[in-house]
């Protein structure tokens, strides 16, 4: 039972770092949203934020949340803390519609906790995997379910950012402790899963290019169930990506696609080649910030809330990138 | 130089290594544009063809570029056009930097060491007071110090823009008062206020809404054949740009990211109303000559 303001979704964000205003940004501009209150840890940005905004409720616990009669949640607070905060959120039922930045938990243990709280407690559940939203993976994945290219064989996928390129070891810059694959590789790993459905990882590498224990750059060999073989190359420490960028090859019995955030290339056996932009795709949004995915996502998931349903990806879903990671940590001997 | 008023300037998206094409191709593209001594080459060469000032996002880079012109005599009567903060850069280091506390330290250490006693002054009393406007003020007046010290007294800083990101995060959450205050600051400061947005026609409306000037702000917003960008749609865009009282919008990503071929770009910029003048980047001393020839041919 939704419990809107007017006709108005009641929502909060946990959690007001970068992508927590993003999404505050995005939401606050959805006609069927009401931003009602902010969750954030820092005493220092709360301070700020009080002087900032007029009608939002601002907190420093998801506990004072329960009495504001929210509809929906957003979580972005740091990936480790998505377990504690979604438990709490469900457990003091702050919500029953819950959004989290990508990737759901930090371990597949975790995923899989909060996957069954979901499913007890009800509610719309969606992980925040955006490019599933961008117009070139979304044209991506409509060729490869009309056999385009035909049966798919193989693939390779990257996930590249200059984050961290050219940091050494002496530097005051710190990579996150959850590592490149949950920050970065993530979202070519939902990729692969929507595209070509579940597989097992077959052999993985990972290096410290900073040193320490830092996991800066990861390789990893899979097996889908279909028995498409695919290859992931991830790091975060690659010259040239002022943008974090993601992208597939996908060899077909009929041709060869690639695409990546910005492309989508087709190359069919029999010689004809066709090449779309994100200017091709029909790439607009009724408000931009930050990329017209994130736009669509955050309206999807309201829509869904307000219509009741389920929505992709769902926390199932997304559990499977968490226990696909675990998988690649395991090979690649970084986790028993 | 330009005619019929419309103003001409070299963007520098190529100077940051940037395609919104794709970023493949601004890596294929290789780095000369990013020397800061090429850069201020090709931005010479456009003024000879007939560009009147440069549109930059104020970085490392770009304040080097500035310094360049300074040092070869190439500053004088160029109309510069600032946007700040240059937000990618900012987000990408709070990521590195342990997230908005590391890079408030950062840059309240710059802020500092730049020795400007009135920004620190307005500084301060922002952090006691946990006053935005105040810290505001603190940023607007070390980076509008920044520029006219690397870019000299000949050069002319006509206007200071909020990067889009900021722009278009303050009209998502409401923020009037960023609006009102940024606006008046530098209105008090014989600088006009500038608005970099992705969402032109909601900006429109709000400033209308905010009993915010619209004759007294400049917009730049993307504005193209295709539509590429413009937010909620091209028809939307394009009514609101009629509905302005006067030409007060730069018109950017005019080529639609390399998309468009500029005889095409610059036909339809030609034929709409309120444009104050165009931004475009240039990566080659052959687009320098070409583009700004063009520009200064097709919108005279």
């Amino acid at each position: 039972m939704l419990k809107l303001s007017g006709d108005k979704l009641r929502v909060a964000v946990v959690g007001f770092g970068k992508m927590g205003i993003l999404h505050a940004g995005i939401l606050n501009v959805l006609p069927k949203v009401q931003l009602v209150a902010v969750c954030e840890k820092s005493g220092l940005i709360r301070r700020f934020m009080k002087n900032l905004f007029r009608n939002v409720s601002v907190v420093d616990d998801v506990d004072e949340l329960s009495d504001l009669d929210l509809d929906a949640v957003y979580v972005t607070t740091p990936i480790s803390s998505h377990f504690a905060v979604v438990k709490s959120i469900y457990n003091l039922e702050v919500a029953s519609n819950v959004f989290v930045e990508k990737p759901l938990a930090s371990n597949y243990d975790e995923a899989e906790e909060l996957c069954d709280l979901a499913l007890r407690l009800g509610g719309v559940n969606m992980v925040g995997y955006m490019r599933r939203f961008s117009a070139t993976f979304r044209k991506a994945k409509d060729l490869l379910n009309q056999k385009v290219i035909g049966e798919p064989v193989s693939f390779s996928a990257y996930a590249y950012s200059s984050d961290f390129f050219g940091i050494d070891e002496n530097s005051k810059v710190h990579t996150p402790k959850i590592g490149v694959l949950r920050d970065l590789g993530c979202h070519i790993i939902d990729l692969a899963l929507w595209f070509f459905g579940d597989f097992k990882v077959n052999n993985a590498k990972i290096d410290s290019l900073i040193g320490g224990d830092s996991e800066d750059s990861a390789f990893f060999e899979v097996e889908t169930e279909g028995g498409v073989s695919g290859k992931f190359d991830v790091s975060w420490c690659v010259d040239g990506y002022r943008m974090p960028e993601v992208g597939f090859t996908v060899e077909g019995s009929r041709g060869v696609l690639r695409v990546n955030d910005d492309k989508l290339e087709l190359s069919l056996n029999g010689g004809e080649r066709f090449r779309w932009f994100r200017h091709d795709l029909r790439d607009g949004v009724g408000f931009w910030l930050g990329a017209p995915e994130y736009y669509r996502e955050d309206e999807c998931f309201v829509e869904i809330v307000m219509r009741g349903g389920s929505v992709e990806p769902c926390f199932e879903t997304s559990a499977k990138v968490d226990r696909l990671i675990d998988e690649v940590l395991v090979r690649a001997g970084r986790v028993e | 130089m330009s005619s019929q008023g419309k103003v001409l300037l070299v963007g520098d998206n190529p100077f940051h290594g940037i395609s919104h094409l794709s970023q493949e191709r601004s890596r294929v593209r290789g780095d000369t544009p990013t020397n800061p001594e090429y850069a201020a080459r090709l931005i010479g060469l456009s003024v000879e063809n007939g560009a009147d000032g440069f549109m930059f996002s104020v970085s490392d880079t770009t304040l080097l570029i500035l310094d360049v012109l300074r040092k070869n005599g190439n500053n004088d009567g160029l109309r510069l056009y600032a946007i700040v903060p240059y937000a990618y850069e900012y987000v990408r280091l709070a990521g590195a930097l342990g997230g908005v506390p590391g890079l408030a330290k950062k840059l309240v250490r710059e802020i500092v060491f730049s020795g400007n006693f009135r920004a620190v002054v307005s500084g301060l009393n922002g952090v006691i007071r946990s006053d935005l406007a105040s810290l505001f003020k603190t940023y607007l007046l070390y980076e509008v110090s920044r520029v006219r010290r690397s870019a000299g007294d000949k050069a002319e800083l006509e206007s200071v823009l909020l990067h889009q990101l900021i722009t278009d995060l303050c009209l998502g959450l409401g923020l009037d008062w960023v609006f009102k205050f940024y606006t008046g600051f530098l209105l008090k400061r014989g600088i006009t206020p500038g608005f970099n947005t992705g969402n032109f026609a909601l900006l429109v409306k709000k400033l209308g809404e905010w009993d915010i000037n619209l004759e007294d702000v400049v917009i730049a917003a993307p504005f193209n054949n295709v539509g590429f960008q413009m937010v909620p749609s091209k028809e939307e865009c394009e009514k609101a740009l009629a509905g302005l009282p006067k030409p007060n919008v730069l018109a950017i990503s005019i080529l639609a990211a390399g998309y468009l071929k500029p005889e095409e770009a610059v036909d339809y910029i030609a034929g709409l109303p309120n444009i104050k003048g165009v931004a475009v980047g240039v990566s080659k001393e052959r687009h320098a000559n070409e583009t700004f020839k063009l520009l200064r041919d097709k919108l005279s």
